[in-house]
């Protein structure tokens, strides 16, 4: 049902895909706008404290076969501590949805290679997966050489307009990018004809993630978020959500909320469950409280670099058995991590200025 | 003559096409560095803007990603990748720069995956991120890059980011805004735009030190030429000066 309006990608195309499935009925990766706004239905709208253990959190929301919206952008204010939880956890078929990412992707992964029985990542909706200076991302290059994992690709706008369509309860929206490129052909997106101007335009559908996980600056206990720095494409991503898990670095009074609600980047009614996890998005970077842990992000990217190249899983396991089974929370994990180097990161981030109060 | 590296050579020859009041939607790396060097030796109001959110921060050392505190270090605003692409999208982004594994004689590129299987990629890359959306909505695409025959390629095994298509009007034909397209490509040996009709890449500058000869043995496919080739001018003493000494005094990306 794809492609009766097209660009002039076929003719330069060098890709070899399959027609009849790049042409087979769109389906849903996640609950679709009506499936969400029922989800939405059944919940209280008055304000609750929603907060909870991530164990608790994890336990409640994370299922086999859902959707998992990842948010923050490659390893800026990424929801490190909630993926952990969910290794731990465990959970398969999983579709993973963002923008672009690094660790937390690999991470899952990483855990899918060393046993698909606890954690196993069917789809990816993506735009990108990598380390941006450092290089490539070993994990995503071993799984989809293996074909291991089917990846459906679109730009970093095409996804964040993903999420804002279903943010905004409506089924597509119209980007004036994708066009011309092999993703035109072989995503899930669709080239149309404008009805006013019946000129080519394409439509990305909306993307519902069952849950959503989020690191933000600073939340009250309902949920209510701000997030300081670049926002990257949050707001949207825990409002597309059926269910949203948040991590904060610091639970603020619900009066400091009140005293600048133009602060608020996440309504509390779009939050299902809060966890007051500083350095929560280490070893990314949450602006205003640290900088990226550059040293552990390039030991774990070798440690998986090393699987890629050897086939050799030991070093691997090891990472996972020291970092996360070997943890009972992810504060179990951060005492792994010397003092000094979480306050060398704080220092690093150059003291951005947020506002608390 | 002052003594430079290859990389120093392609971060001048990109700073100097940013003139002062345009706007530039730039990456991590040689085009941060480029961006940050216009701004400081002749473009002081030249935009910035990084997609994960940072809009027009007074950067006070090279970002190592997009999303680094540093892309909003006393910034006009911190908002979100939905925002920074909608701008652009309407128009106001003059500048992008993009590099990419492939590019073809129209300035298409592949920054996701190598081999034909769809389903298996013998290599895969990161993916699109934000270098279609920048190519398909910045007026001016520009590439930096290494420039050897497997890159500069007869056909991309993947496009990634549209450039001009097959040529001629096929880029305008395809629904992508009006306008808008690959500009110039500058690489370790020399500095290529597109021949307006034909829309084939063509050479118009030799970096110091290469031949045209060089040029053409580095590409895989037929270069055109403009009617005069010109000289392009090695880094000046200044820019080297503010590129070594206030941008990247680490040599991150332009090494040592």
């Amino acid at each position: 049902m794809k492609k009766a309006v097209s660009s002039k990608i076929k003719k330069v195309s060098n890709l070899k895909y399959d027609q009849q499935l790049a042409e087979s009925p769109f389906e849903w990766w996640g609950p679709s706008p009506d499936e969400a706004r029922r989800v939405m239905s059944a919940k209280s709208k008055g304000m609750h404290d929603k907060r909870a253990s991530l164990k608790e959190a994890v336990a409640r929301y994370v299922k086999d076969g859902i959707n998992i919206g990842i948010g923050g952008f490659v390893n800026t204010r990424v929801p490190v501590a909630a993926v952990h939880e969910v290794i731990r956890h465990g959970a398969r078929n999983l579709t993973l949805s963002f923008q672009s990412n690094s660790i937390c992707a690999e991470l899952l992964a990483g855990a899918m290679i060393l046993d698909p029985d606890r954690v196993s990542i069917k789809r990816v909706e993506l735009a990108w997966w990598g380390y941006e200076v450092i290089g490539i991302a070993p994990l995503l290059r071993y799984l989809t050489s293996k074909g291991m994992i089917q990846l459906d690709d679109y730009t970093n706008y095409g996804m964040s307009a993903r999420f804002k369509a279903a943010a905004m309860g409506i089924p597509f929206v119209p980007t004036r990018d994708h066009g011309g490129s092999d993703m035109e052909l072989v995503n899930r997106g669709r080239m149309t004809s404008c009805p006013f101007t019946g000129k080519n335009v394409y439509l990305v559908p909306a993307c519902h993630p069952d849950v959503a996980l989020i690191h933000v600056t600073a939340a009250d206990m309902y949920g209510n978020c701000r997030i300081f720095g670049a926002h990257c494409t949050c707001p949207e991503i825990t409002m597309a959500a059926a269910h949203s898990i948040v991590t904060t670095e610091k639970i603020i009074p619900n009066e400091n909320i009140r005293t600048y609600p133009n602060l608020t980047e996440i309504p509390y009614a779009a939050v299902d469950a809060l966890i007051e996890q500083p350095y929560g998005a280490y070893p990314g970077a949450s602006y205003g409280f640290h900088w990226f842990d550059m040293d552990h992000i390039k030991m774990f990217r070798s440690v998986c670099d090393a699987f890629r190249k050897t086939g050799k899983k030991d070093d691997l396991k090891k990472y996972y058995d020291e970092y996360i089974f070997g943890c009972e929370t992810y504060d179990d994990f951060l005492e792994k991590i010397s003092f000094k180097t979480l306050r060398k990161l704080r220092d690093l981030d150059g003291g951005q200025p947020i506002i608390l109060s | 003559m002052a003594n430079y590296n290859t990389m120093e050579l392609m971060i001048c020859t990109a700073a100097r096409e940013l003139e002062d009041g345009a706007s530039v939607g730039v990456g991590t790396g040689a085009p941060c560095a480029a961006a940050m060097l216009a701004q400081k030796a002749h473009s002081p109001n030249l935009v910035i803007l990084f997609e994960a959110g940072g809009a027009a921060p007074l950067i006070p050392e090279m970002p190592i990603s997009v999303g680094d505190s540093r892309t909003t270090w006393k910034a006009l605003m911190a908002s979100s990748m939905p925002e920074i692409m909608e701008t652009a999208c309407r128009g106001m982004l003059d500048y992008t720069f993009l590099g990419g594994a492939q590019i073809d004689m129209y300035g298409n590129l592949n920054s996701t995956r190598i081999g034909p299987d769809h389903q298996k990629p013998k290599v895969r890359f990161p993916g699109s991120g934000g270098a279609n959306d920048f190519a398909s909505f910045c007026w001016r695409m520009m590439v930096m890059t290494p420039q050897d025959p497997k890159r500069f390629t007869e056909r991309c095994s993947y496009i990634t980011t549209p450039g001009w298509l097959e040529g001629g009007d096929s880029r305008a034909k395809s629904g992508l805004p009006l306008g808008a397209g690959p500009y110039k490509i500058i690489t370790n040996m020399a500095v290529m735009d597109f021949e307006p009709e034909s829309k084939r890449m063509r050479i118009i500058a030799i970096n110091p030190g290469y031949s045209e000869k060089d040029v053409r043995d580095n590409c895989g496919f037929e270069l055109l030429k403009a009617d005069k080739l010109v000289d392009n001018a090695p880094p000046t003493e200044e820019e080297l000066r503010i590129l070594r000494d206030e941008i990247d005094p680490y040599r991150y990306v332009i090494g040592r």
